[in-house]
């Protein structure tokens, strides 16, 4: 087996094109603006009299599942940036082909190239995550954050992307690609908004759409898991509808699509780059 | 012939849409040979090379590499091959690109360091051993790639173009490399369009041509039918159509062009003029270099 081998070659090359360095400062000047706002924000928010008990968790809960959204959006932008031309790219560019004529099954160099990503978008999730759930906790003394399972559903959405991008790099070159997977992205991201709204007028057509998006593409559907899990507080599910989630959490159904979906585009991947010609 | 060819392809086609790449291709290389693969640009060189190595499906066809069916990871372990492009993986220095492809070659743990080393010498990048490879000229690409194709002590070397970023100097010394290949027993394929290269090193050669082999032999042979140029007597060119009929035998500038196939036919051919009363005042080979012979294939399409 030599798909650890290319995974590590995927990371070390993400590490040396910097990449990883270039994602970690970014997250981190963003870390240092988004620990500003918290900062005004809860001081505003203890400066406000009465309101209804809870407020105050709300609110701060509010502020992480925001924090949160946009650290899924990086995600989701990053892992496509990254496995878009993964495949296709190499094969064009030539890099690939020493490579694929060594003792190395395609299938191997095409998981070993998903394993790689994961990995890179989990340390990147798992980081930036704990880091803003820590920012949020020094400035308000609330651990808010919910369980594990939040970070852990952010991650299975940016390993849809990744499958997707991988599926579509077996045959497409990155630029059609890179435009196919992003299209599809903001389709489920707007399916969520239509789900949402169809939802409040009570129109199925409007809610049925939004739902097609979601089996389509289930990255909307996962931050939606993600942010339910991830707020906390009495106010926090009617806080969180709006842009950061649904105020109807998708099922457990969805998980299961997800891990579906997940093996379809694998699965192609694996079988359209195996009848690839170089 | 005992043991199975280093290189088997029986009705090998390719066919692109409407293109036909690669046409009906039947090759049998065998071990311990130096051959080399000549044609054009666009005959369908490179095409045949990615499929020798499982990197492009044939349409129609049947394609062993030492004994094990193409794409076998077996077969794989034991052939290096440099790619016509040599792009390598530029973030890594020279160094860390052996170590790579001798780990993927399956190269043990204990001997890396010291192949890395040896070939970096052999290629004469000692000194740029742990220099990034986006630091690197054409030139030095090619010979990292060289060394690269070489790492997992193969039976069969695969070569595309190896020398078409190098000066003078560099194409001997991969010359001189291909050479002691063949002296060690290790199957070189090189896929070259520079004749004087494949003349210098392989033993025998083939040329395609719009996809389809239009000749195959041992270079010696090929190029032995060849033309000789006779300054010779009145009724010199009757006298060689009587001998070697009316095909090889024509005027260019005057002078009296004889295609014979080998230098047997020459001494014949003066012997017999000489006792028919033609004097023969002097001969001259027409050097028939793999060249002429390229320029008759591709023009023609025969030899």
């Amino acid at each position: 087996m030599s798909a650890h081998l290319i995974a590590f070659f995927t990371l070390r090359e993400a590490l040396r094109r910097r990449v990883v360095l270039a994602a970690a400062l970014l997250t981190l000047g963003y870390l240092v603006l988004y620990g500003v706002g918290v900062w005004f924000g809860y001081r505003d928010l203890q400066e406000t009299q009465g309101g209804p008990p809870g407020l105050t968790e709300g609110v701060v809960s509010l502020m992480l599942v925001g924090g949160l959204w946009s650290l899924n959006f990086i995600a989701s932008v990053l892992a496509v940036f990254l496995s878009v031309g993964a495949l296709s790219g190499e094969v064009d560019q030539g890099t690939l082909h020493a490579i694929a004529a060594r003792p190395v099954r395609r299938s191997e160099i095409v998981l070993g190239k998903f394993v790689g990503f994961t990995l890179m978008l989990a340390v990147f999730i798992g980081v930036s995550a704990s880091l803003m759930i820590l920012i949020v906790a020094v400035i308000t003394g609330e651990i808010v954050g919910g369980s594990w399972a939040g970070p852990f559903l952010m991650l299975l959405a940016a390993m849809l992307l990744i499958g997707l991008a991988l599926a579509g790099s077996s045959r497409l070159s990155a630029l059609p690609n890179g435009v196919i997977v992003f299209t599809l992205y903001a389709t489920a991201l707007i399916g969520g908004v239509i789900e949402q709204i169809g939802d409040v007028l009570e129109s199925a057509v409007m809610f049925n759409i939004g739902v097609f998006s979601s089996v389509l593409v289930p990255t909307r559907a996962m931050w939606d898991m993600a942010s339910a899990q991830l707020a906390t507080g009495g106010f926090a599910g009617e806080l969180s509808a709006g842009p950061f989630g649904a105020s109807n959490p998708p099922s457990g159904w969805m998980l299961l699509i997800a891990f579906l979906h997940l093996a379809l585009t694998l699965g192609f991947a694996l079988r359209a780059f195996e009848r690839r010609d170089f | 012939m005992s043991q199975p060819a280093a290189i088997y392809l029986s009705g090998v086609s390719k066919r692109y849409g409407d293109t036909l790449a690669v046409d009906d291709v039947s090759l049998s290389v065998a071990h311990g040979e130096v051959f080399g693969f000549l044609g054009p640009n666009g005959a369908g060189k490179s095409t045949l090379v990615k499929m020798i190595l499982g990197l492009t499906h044939p349409t129609a066809g049947e394609i062993e590499v030492l004994g094990q069916p193409v794409g076998s990871l077996a077969a794989r372990a034991e052939v290096g091959y440099l790619p016509e492009t040599f792009r390598f993986h530029d973030w890594l220095t020279a160094s860390e690109l052996l170590h790579f492809h001798a780990r993927l070659a399956r190269v043990s743990a204990d001997v890396r360091s010291q192949r890395a080393r040896e070939l970096l010498e052999l290629v004469g990048l000692k000194d740029r051993a742990n220099d990034r490879i986006s630091t690197f000229s054409k030139g030095m690409m090619q010979r990292v790639g060289l060394a690269q194709a070489l790492v997992g002590e193969p039976r069969l070397v695969i070569l595309d173009e190896p020398t078409s970023a190098l000066d003078p100097i560099g194409r001997r010394d991969v010359r001189d490399r291909i050479r002691e290949l063949g002296e060690h027993g290790v199957t070189v394929f090189l896929n070259s369009h520079l004749l004087s290269e494949v003349e210098q090193v392989c033993d025998r050669v083939a040329i395609i041509d719009h996809g389809s082999i239009v000749a195959e032999g041992k270079l010696d042979e090929l190029l032995n039918a060849q033309e000789i140029e006779l300054r010779a007597g009145q009724g010199a060119e009757a006298a060689a159509r009587e001998i070697l009929g009316e095909g090889g035998v024509r005027q260019v500038n005057g002078r009296l062009r004889v295609r014979v196939a080998n230098d047997d036919e020459i001494a014949g051919l003066i012997r017999r003029m000489v006792e028919t009363g033609v004097p023969v005042y002097d001969v001259r080979q027409i050097g028939d270099s793999l060249e002429d012979l390229f320029v008759r294939v591709a023009e023609r399409g025969d030899v």
